[in-house]
């Protein structure tokens, strides 16, 4: 590096250079390469992944602030086997090459591109270089048809590798050149940093041909000579010539990213308005709609001031592309709300993105979400329901059009499993042994701790010795890169081709497409995006108050309910919330009765402290003893008090820390920004350790304690990726309010919306029903001659409601079969098995899963008795000749199912049972072996050692929790939760992981009515259970 | 004319059992007349031998019982039924039969279930479930199988998943469905399977019979010690065995020839065949050149041929052209002379090559097991093709030598350059090979062309690892 003879040395640049974004090919990561290729003193280094870019964006910020020059090109190989190297000159001719890559891509199945000499000609990469790669035997065809073509701007790359016949080569191209007219530049074909990626950069053939590594033979590279090499060494292999005319080539490229300008879509503004008056005129009109008496003066100075911002930041066409989108959501009937910085403003809300209502909360300032100073984008997310957003998504596509909008991607990193899985296949293990290898590794386990796993499972030390560091590095921070994939919502949409901005290529689900940058990538060169989500519950609470409104004739919308009702929060505050949003987890749950929420204020809270930001910041406890009255409400200083008085001195929200960093650390608006940013990003990035010197020492002189200053700083490396900023809380805690409300007074709407917005949320159907039950709902059990597919409301005697269980929950009956027997139904009532399998012309399966689920009850009577009668019909055929002349057939002596029976059947096709609980049967087993039911619990003293046994609901294990895992155990008579400490959990990994019904012996820990048991043992007792099929949710 | 070869064992049983006789005098007490009237009219063992994995041993144990009746059939894969009524009281009746039934099993390794029952089905049906029932009157039969659970049945598993929804899980339960309504729903089959099992149908079950293998001796009355006599001798033997091979359209990959002295241990020569062979005269042909290529220890009193496991074999058709000749059909011809030459050279003087794909020299090429005889299929020909066409395509093929010494050879060095001799010249650049490091052969070498004083023109490298040593690897033409 400091070579003696350095300046005497031939400037150099790399430009043919492929990153681990050429998936399974390259071996280093694109800001590897930038900081090695700088350290060596290289003048630039292009990237030329394989016909991508979606390394591009880390190389760049990486080479920021270097003196190292990056250079963004692709690799491409064309289907006749020409191989070329497109380098962009500027930033036309970026765009051209996004463009020829969005062309190979789209022409392609995911993962793959096809490019043709007809593509090259038809988007011609102007204003690039072109670097013709010859093959073994240079074809001087090749060259001929590429000076033909892009005349001027073609050099032949001559890339000595120490395999033999360098010299011969050389000449034969420094001959073809001479021949052509063409320059030579020398580069290196590297694909990894240094030369001890070798073996990863071998592994990772093999994995992308599928074969073991043993038999990968001469598809393996011979050498390690394709890394970046010392100038000094290079100076050895090439002439001086042209090393010197690679460097001279790269000073010619001067295309850099941050040339990149987003322009938002245009065609939204009427003819004659400009954004401004347009954004005015709706927000004026959403005004008169949302306070038909004109709005308060308060109110009114407020929009004022935020269109002024606005405009004053030119945001209107962000806001009026979100306004569009939700527009389109709200004329189809989709129910929607906004969240996020720019969302809970009064524009926002006159626009209808939010149902926030601003009085209703403690009046915001919109500065808080905008600010002039911090120049960061405003950000919408927006829920939809979860079952009707890809009618959005397809309207933004074809608003936009497939060239202006796509989604953003999401880069598919390697876990320790899948690493195992692949590299078990590389070292000849057979696929079984494989998915054994990966099983070791449970969602939970770290990458540090794999080897110690992999052998304790019992693999032999020899085939490990290469595996594991090999395995090491693929999921060594900050994750090697495994395929693209597509980003759950976040849609760029652009005012000009989005293909000249960045490359856009297919995605696995048939009509979407995807950007080759993911949302850190669009993050960090400032480009928009807008996140369309998904969210079940607004599904779920679109469909009860579909129920309310229908059987009772009110008029209940989304943000539209009696506000504040006090029932609603006696309800919440006793934990008593399965099925409402966000609030039903059990981390949630042990914080309401200690929370106490009594407002609507208290939810946004509710809603933002379990997260990993407060508890990891240490926020959670002196929050709930200040708001107790057991500890006094303090300001660590005078700038803050304005910041966290809402919170009681504890901050609790990320936009609360940014504002301490800037009121109290005295960082600048951009210094917040880059913070907030690192914030989100520490764990891909690496380190927030640069801020936080910063951040002590800024809150050192300001007088600030440091131990106050260490927390703030512990808060924002728990906000990761998980910081939860007030604007969403405070859309969220609308949604929990709304969910609560319905469940306090509409509890089988309620249950009823919930079953038919499966799969969502925390809780199976079973869990619900249970819960419905419990709280005096009447259930009825599916039943062909009723049930509709969804579960419904049937009006009682005394004109109440009770929930009938619907067809969708009945295991393998088709959805086609169930419209048919429906259709056949209100045609005319069935009279016997024989008349519904005839008329609604099901077949087998289809009567087999009704008689499974116990819904031909009312015409067979039991199941026994059902399958032999459904047993009897064959779809083309079925009426029996003696059946069909109207002989009846012999009533069959068949027993009558047990209770057991019974209830192993109600899991078996419905997932739940009305009947008992199974463990009720096992009851008199539990009890001869002491075990306690959960009722029993509750009243032993806290500190006693106690033994219960129940289903396992559910397991959790948070990352804040370091180790624990949080079991939900269920029995008849109630939940009960388990917290399993580290080292019990590993001394008793096996029961822990794979049981069903568990055993545990511990004690009780009671506070503030939230009962826990720590558990010393667990015994796997599965067995017990025969036939149940109880499987749990396991949670990250 | 098929010559047919018959022996006294055969005549009994048409097989070819050297053991057999052992049933004869069975034979002849089965058609004794029985006195009593029996109350049932065939008694039935079902023999479950749970673990038994091979056919191979469940024809061991057939072949071993047949001492207790000619009526033994086998229920793949691991199930026997012998019909043992008439022969009860030959053995102390149902628990002698029993004990000795018993016995034989553990003599070969299995631990059986053997159940007593006027119906086949029902007897193995019973062993399956694990109850060793002795039903030996039919009012029994319905009474005794009814607990049994329905699954030693073996019906598909989707039938029987269908019975259990409808709560019938024993076979007492299925057989209270009324039959038409049953046949209707699981098939006319299921039900005559229980129609069999309680006796209301026949049962015919295929009887079992002992593998055949050929074993020919001839005593010579005198004794030979000419290899020409032996051949003579040897004939009719050879010529017997392709009778008795083409007969059964089989043939041997291996026949094994005793010669048989007056003192010492008989002499053992085993003919191995690249491919199923019929064909006395090629076997003759095939032992005389084993012959020739052996010194016989003593003179020859008597001689026998074995051949043990015979495969099945279609005789060759025979090509117009010759061999070689367009479509003539050389493996035939190669096939003959793999066989002759291993006859002379011993079986491990024939070696086949075969090419590894790789960077490392040394695994480029690979000894392989005697070439296979049969043609080879158009698809490996066409492969070999262009293997050997994109070998030519790739540079470093023309830069190796053709001579490689199985292992490196390390060279002297003197003031860092090779020596062999004198100094050695490098007259190429380097190739540098790094790979094979995912197993204990792998390697880093800088590999040059290099002429000694001699002008010989060698292949050597230097390890790129510490101490940098200098190998000769190979020599060019």
């Amino acid at each position: 590096m400091n070579h003696p003879d350095e300046a005497e040395l031939p400037p150099y640049a790399e430009l043919h250079c492929l990153s681990n974004f050429t998936f399974l090919r390259g071996a280093s990561h694109p800001h590897e390469l930038v900081e090695q290729a700088d350290a060596l003193g290289y003048r630039a280094l292009a990237i030329t992944d394989e016909c991508s870019v979606a390394g591009a964006v880390r190389a760049h910020m990486a080479a920021k602030n270097r003196r190292l020059k990056l250079i963004i090109g692709a690799e491409l190989r064309l289907s006749c086997g020409l191989k070329l190297v497109a380098l962009a000159i500027d930033r036309h001719g970026y765009g051209r090459l996004c463009r020829l890559i969005t062309r190979g891509r789209r022409a392609a199945r995911k993962g793959q591109y096809a490019l043709t000499r007809a593509d090259l000609e038809e988007v011609n990469p102007e204003q690039c270089f072109i670097l013709w790669l010859p093959a073994a035997r240079p074809r001087s065809e090749e060259l001929l048809w590429l000076c033909g073509r892009f005349p001027g701007r073609v050099r032949i790359a001559v890339e000595l590798l120490r395999e033999g016949a360098d010299g011969p080569r050389r000449a034969a191209l420094e001959q073809i050149g001479a021949q052509c007219g063409v320059p030579l530049i020398a580069s290196g074909d590297v694909h990894m940093h240094v030369r001890a990626r070798q073996r990863l950069q071998d592994a990772v053939t093999a994995i992308r041909l599928n074969v073991p590594i043993a038999a990968v033979g001469s598809r393996l590279y011979s050498n390690g000579e394709r890394y970046l090499r010392e100038r000094a060494r290079l100076a050895r292999l090439y002439p001086r010539a042209l090393l010197e005319a690679s460097a001279a080539l790269a000073e010619e490229c001067h295309f850099s990213l941050d040339e990149l300008r987003y322009e938002y879509p245009r065609e939204l503004v009427p003819p004659g308005e400009t954004p401004a008056s347009y954004l005015r005129r709706l927000t004026e009109e959403g005004a008169r709609w949302r306070w038909p008496g004109g709005p308060p003066p308060a109110e009114r100075a407020a929009i004022e001031h935020e269109l002024a911002l606005i405009a004053e930041l030119r945001y209107e066409p962000y806001f009026l592309t979100v306004h569009d989108v939700v527009a389109y959501a709200r004329s189809r009937g989709i129910l929607c709300q906004g969240r996020g910085s720019a969302a809970n403003s009064r524009v926002c809300y006159c626009l209808g993105v939010t149902s926030v209502d601003p009085q209703r909360g403690a009046a915001l300032l919109f500065e808080r979400f905008i600010s002039r100073e911090r120049n960061e984008p405003p950000d919408i997310d927006i829920d939809f329901e979860h079952e009707r957003r890809e009618e959005v998504l397809q309207y933004v596509y074809n608003k936009y059009g497939r060239d202006r909008a796509a989604l953003a991607a999401t880069v598919i990193m390697y876990r320790p499993r899948s690493a195992l899985r692949d590299l078990g296949k590389v070292f000849g293990l057979t696929p079984a042994e494989s998915g054994r290898l990966a099983k070791v590794m449970q969602w939970w386990d770290g990458s540090t701790t794999m080897p110690e796993r992999v052998r304790a499972a019992g693999f032999d030390e020899d085939c490990l010795r290469h595996l594991l560091p090999l395995a090491g590095e693929l999921t060594a921070f900050p994750g090697f890169p495994r395929h693209l994939s597509q980003h759950v919502g976040g849609f760029v949409i652009s005012a000009g081709l989005l293909e000249e901005l960045v490359p856009v290529e297919n995605a696995a689900m048939p009509e979407r497409t995807v950007v080759q940058w993911d949302k850190d990538d669009l993050n960090d060169l400032g480009l928009l995006k807008v996140d369309l989500l998904a969210l079940g519950m607004l599904t779920a609470l679109q469909r009860a108050f579909a129920l309310v409104n229908d059987f009772r004739g009110t008029h209940h919308a989304l943000g539209e309910l009696p506000a504040e009702d006090q029932r609603v929060y006696d309800m919440i505050c006793r934990a008593d919330t399965i099925g409402v949003f966000q609030i039903e987890s059990r981390a949630q749950m042990a914080m309401l009765p200690r929370l106490k929420p009594r407002c609507y204020y208290d939810l946004v809270i509710e809603v933002a402290i379990v997260r990993p930001g407060p508890i990891q910041g240490d926020m959670v406890h002196p929050y709930l003893r200040r708001r107790a009255g057991a500890e006094p409400v303090e300001y660590p200083g005078e700038e803050v008090r304005a910041i966290l008085h809402r919170t009681l001195g504890v901050p609790i929200f990320q936009e609360q820390v940014m504002h301490i960093a800037i009121a109290a650390a005295g960082f600048t608006p951009g210094e917040a920004d880059a913070l907030r940013r690192a914030m989100g990003a520490w764990k891909r990035t690496g380190g927030l350790d640069p801020f936080r010197e910063r951040l002590l020492q800024g809150m050192h002189v300001k007088g600030y304690p440091e131990e106050f200053a260490e927390r703030i700083y512990q808060q924002m490396l728990g906000f990761g990726e998980f910081g939860f900023p007030e604007s969403h809380a405070m859309s969220f805690a609308l949604l929990v309010y709304d969910s609560a409300w319905l469940k306090c007074h509409e509890p089988a709407a309620f249950t009823c919306a919930l079953l038919n917005s499966q799969p969502m949320g925390f809780y199976a159907p079973a869990q619900l029903v249970r819960d419905a039950r419990a709280h005096g709902v009447e259930v009825r059990a599916v039943d062909a001659c009723v049930s509709g597919w969804d579960a419904a409301l049937e009006r009682r005697a005394d004109g109440e409601p009770s929930l009938r269980l619907g067809l969708r929950l009945v295991k393998s009956l088709s959805r086609i079969g169930a419209d048919r027997l429906i259709a056949a139904r209100s045609a005319q009532p069935f009279a016997s098995v024989q008349d519904l399998a005839t008329r609604a012309a099901l077949d087998r399966t289809d009567l087999e899963a009704l008689a499974a689920a116990g819904a031909l009850a009312s015409l067979s009577g039991n199941r026994h008795l059902a399958f032999w009668e459904v047993a009897g019909f064959e779809r083309g055929l079925p009426l029996a000749p003696a059946a069909a002349a109207g002989a009846v057939e012999g009533r069959p002596l068949l027993s009558s199912p047990t209770e057991g029976e019974q209830i192993v059947a109600d899991y078996a096709s419905l997932g739940l049972t009305l009947g008992r609980h199974p463990l009720a049967l096992l009851r008199a087993r539990l009890h001869a072996d002491s075990l306690l039911p959960a009722s029993e619990l509750a009243r032993a003293a806290n500190g006693a050692r106690v033994r219960t046994a129940g289903l396992v609901l559910m397991r959790q294990r948070p990352a804040t929790a370091s180790g624990v895992t949080f079991l939900t155990l269920e029995d008849e008579s109630g939940q009960v939760n388990v917290i399993v400490w580290e080292s019990v959990g590993r001394a008793q990994r096996r029961a822990l992981i794979e049981s069903r019904l568990l055993e545990v012996h511990g004690e009780l820990q009671q506070q503030d009515g939230v009962i826990h048991l720590i558990a010393r043992r667990l015994i796997d007792r599965s067995h017990l259970l025969g036939g149940l099929l109880a499987r749990s949710r396991d949670f990250h | 004319m098929r010559p047919r070869i018959v022996s006294a064992a055969a005549a009994l049983h048409p097989r070819w059992f050297d053991s057999g006789s052992a049933a004869a005098p069975l034979r002849k007490l089965l058609r004794a007349p029985t006195a009593a009237a029996p109350p049932i009219p065939e008694l039935w063992v079902g023999v479950h031998l749970p673990g038994c994995g091979s056919t191979q041993q469940l024809e061991e144990l057939a072949t071993c019982v047949q001492r207790f009746t000619p009526r033994v059939s086998l229920v793949l894969p691991d199930g026997l039924l012998l019909e043992v009524k008439g022969s009860l009281h030959l053995f102390a009746g149902v628990a002698g039969l029993r004990a000795e039934l018993t016995g034989d099993c553990r003599r070969c390794q299995l631990q059986p279930v053997l159940a007593f029952a006027p119906t086949p089905l029902a007897a193995l049906t019973a062993a399956r479930a694990g109850r060793p029932l002795e039903i030996t009157a039919a009012g029994q039969l319905a009474g005794q199988l009814a607990p049994l659970p329905l699954t030693a049945l073996r019906w598909p598993e989707e039938t029987l998943a269908r019975l259990a929804r409808m709560g019938v899980r024993t076979i007492g339960a299925v057989l209270r469905l009324p039959r038409a309504g049953f046949a209707r729903r699981f098939g006319v089959a299921q039900l005559a399977m229980l129609d069999q099992l309680t006796g209301r149908a026949p049962d015919v079950r295929p009887a079992f019979h002992a593998r055949e293998r050929f074993r020919r001796r001839r005593d010579l009355g005198c004794e030979l010690t000419v290899h020409d006599r032996l051949r003579t001798a040897l004939a009719p033997l050879f010529t017997a065995l392709g009778a008795f091979l083409t007969a059964r359209q089989c043939g041997v990959v291996e026949v094994e020839c005793l010669l048989m002295h007056s003192q010492l241990p008989a002499t053992r020569c085993l003919l191995s065949l690249a491919s199923p062979c019929a064909d006395g005269q090629r076997l003759a042909a095939l032992c005389s050149e084993y012959l020739n290529a052996m010194r016989l220890p003593a003179p020859v009193r008597a001689c026998e041929l074995r051949a043990e496991v015979p495969v099945p074999h279609v005789p060759d058709s025979r090509c117009l052209w010759q061999p070689g000749e367009h479509g003539g059909d050389e493996a035939a011809v190669s096939g003959g002379l793999v066989e002759r030459l291993r006859a002379r050279l011993g079986p491990d003087a024939i070696r086949g090559l075969t090419l590894r794909d790789g960077h490392r020299p040394e695994s480029t090429w690979a000894l392989s097991g005697p070439p296979s005889a049969g043609p080879l299929p158009v698809q490996a020909r066409r492969a070999a093709a262009a293997a050997a066409c994109s070998a030519h395509a790739q540079w470093p093929v023309f830069r190796r030598p053709l001579w490689i010494l199985p292992a490196p050879r390390p060279l002297t060095v003197r003031d860092g350059w090779p020596c062999r001799g004198g100094p050695l010249r490098l007259v190429s650049e380097v190739e540098r090979i790094e790979t094979g490091w995912w197993d204990e052969a792998g390697i880093a070498r800088d590999y040059y062309s290099a002429t000694d004083l001699h002008g010989v023109r060698l292949w050597v490298f230097r390890e790129r690892a510490v101490p940098h040593g200098w190998f000769l690897h190979g020599v060019f033409g």
